[in-house]
């Protein structure tokens, strides 16, 4: 038996037949990894520490073009949303605006975000079911296409746009049974129970609000193409049946978004290179049933409308790693290994559902056993992978955490732990920061003591001070 | 624990029960008196080999300390909980 040197505590395993698994063990012991976009791991750790999210620009801008290619290969006329809740770090959001896509935003700190980041108003589709009063006044200035959620909103829209003596554009969001997936039927106007027609109805009866786009989403990690093809089939139907009754002319066929990444849903046995359909498999499905969907357009000589997808994890996911630290090790009482990690669902929120690819970054010799992966957190779920065969690690040895590249940035947690660096590397090989590490200044800044509350002899000095004086008097 | 460690090192010798346990170069143990197999790891098939020649706790902690470079105090921690795992198989 070979050793690598590296010290594991002696430890004897039972052998129990019977109990079989009909995939085998999957073995990452082969699977090394020591560099990452071209970067060596462990130059990345000792210049920017542990753990550190990794995202590859070249990955992300290759990915990003292949599934634009995939749709505009088979519609002419196709627009891309970047869903900025699915990771809205401002380099991300600058390069997907680079690369031609408009900013979908889904709250007043998204939309704020992406005109702070130089996306001009036309170019953002607001959606989301909480707008207020002043982003929704901004949004229309500012000629945002904003897609209604609910009545209110339509009132807001009509009211605003009166004031503003202006005509604006809208969409409006459909809910409806694709007979697919579970409806998100919380979401928009129900098609079934006549409520988007009487959402048409009201703006028909606008002398303020047109008009203009549909827009749906059928779900999340969508592993069947012939869901969106229903779901177009059935937009397409609405849109000539209202097109015919009303003089409306629709511009824009939105449909969301909710195209799975090459993760492995830990509900699913297949991997995922087996689970998850082709990008070009859900383009040939939507755009066939968009062409076919929109042939009385064309007989009429009527142009087709833009196609708007509004795809996040797809595009990102593969396009970012977490690395990772051992910071300890030990046996479980049922004999299992465990490894505790600088890293967990603090920062991937994500481990709740997938079974992220772990990856070694050195060679290991020495028995695979089933091991559990926990995160830093004094807490019972903080479970990074449930069960995976590892060998003996060591503290101080690092893992890679693939595909982290959708909603961990966003839905990660300021809990327990500070949140890490986050790291680009360019197309040129080069490492930047995106995003620093929070420190203490930080995770204070938004605190405030009042006087009564203070520590004796301590100089009251909290978080950022220029935050502190704009606080009401009544706290200060 | 002390007690539980020489009662357990007591059993295992008796009847020459350490001595007959088969251990292959991989790390595969067969008990033959139960016909249990098992799997080691690389320290623990050391350790059990430095036992199986009759040395003692101290000196296998020794070996195994020199070996990895681990302080003798961590080796030997090891080697006892080891051994009251063993006791729970063997």
């Amino acid at each position: 038996m070979e050793t690598n040197g590296h010290w594991e505590p002696p430890y004897i395993q039972p052998h129990r037949f019977g109990a079989i698994n009909k995939f085998g063990k999957r073995s990452v012991k082969d699977n090394v990894v020591t560099e990452v976009f071209g970067v060596s791991i462990n130059d990345l750790v000792a210049q920017y520490g542990s753990p550190l999210f990794v995202l590859g620009e070249e990955s992300l801008r290759a990915n990003v073009r292949k599934i634009k290619s995939c749709f505009e290969q088979r519609y002419n006329l196709c627009a891309h949303g970047w869903s900025y809740k699915t990771n809205y770090i401002s380099a991300v959001c600058r390069i997907m605006d680079q690369e031609g896509s408009l900013a979908e935003v889904v709250s007043n700190f998204e939309y704020e975000k992406a005109r702070a980041l130089g996306v001009p108003g036309a170019r953002i589709i607001f959606n989301g079911p909480n707008k207020s009063q002043a982003i929704l006044e901004r949004a229309i200035a500012e000629g945002a296409f904003i897609q209604a959620d609910h009545m209110e909103e339509l009132r807001k829209i009509e009211a605003i746009a009166g004031k503003l003596a202006k005509k604006v554009k809208i969409g409006i969001r459909l809910n409806f049974d694709t007979g697919f997936t579970e409806p998100w039927s919380r979401f928009g106007f129900n098609l079934e129970s006549g409520q988007a027609h009487e959402a048409v109805k009201y703006i028909s009866r606008s002398q303020n609000i047109i008009l203009a786009g549909l827009h749906s989403h059928i779900g999340t990690f969508v592993l069947e193409p012939r869901a969106y093809a229903q779901q177009v089939r059935i937009m397409c139907e609405l849109m000539k049946e209202l097109e015919g009754m009303e003089n409306i002319e629709i511009q824009n066929l939105d449909i969301g978004g909710g195209f799975p990444s090459k993760n492995a849903l830990q509900s699913i046995y297949l991997p995922p290179e087996q689970a998850v359909p082709k990008i070009s498999e859900y383009a040939d499905a939507i755009c066939e049933s968009l062409l076919e969907g929109c042939k009385y357009r064309k007989e009429m000589g009527k142009d087709l409308p833009r196609l708007i997808y509004e795809s996040g994890r797809a595009m990102i996911d593969e396009s970012e790693v977490l690395i990772s630290s051992v910071v300890g090790t030990k046996r479980l009482p049922d004999g299992r290994r465990a490894a505790i990690l600088d890293a967990g669902t603090n920062l991937m929120f994500t481990a709740f559902w997938y079974n992220h690819p772990v990856k070694l970054t050195r060679e290991y010799f020495g028995i695979e056993e089933e091991t559990v992966l926990y995160g830093p957190l004094c807490m019972n779920i903080d479970v990074v992978r449930n069960s995976i065969q590892l060998p003996a690690l060591n503290a101080g040895d690092k893992l890679l955490i693939a595909n982290v590249g959708a909603y961990n940035n966003t839905q990660w947690l300021q809990f327990i732990e500070y949140r890490p660096n986050v790291v680009l590397i360019s197309e040129s090989g080069e490492s930047h920061v995106i995003r620093w590490a929070e420190d203490l200044s930080v995770m204070m800044a938004q605190d405030n003591v009042p006087p009564h509350l203070e520590a004796k002899g301590k100089q009251r000095k909290f978080g950022n001070s220029s935050l502190t004086v704009l606080r009401p008097a009544a706290s200060l | 624990m002390q007690k539980q460690l020489a009662e357990l090192m007591t059993t295992l010798n008796k009847n020459q029960r350490l001595s007959k346990l088969a251990i292959s170069e991989k790390g595969f143990l067969f008990d033959p008196e139960t016909g249990q197999s098992f799997t080691l790891n690389y320290s623990g098939m050391q350790t059990l080999n430095h036992l199986k020649r009759g040395e003692s706790l101290e000196d296998t902690a020794k070996h195994l300390a020199d070996e990895f470079k681990i302080p003798h105090d961590t080796a030997l921690n090891s080697i006892e909980a080891f051994l009251i795992q063993l006791g729970r198989y063997i």
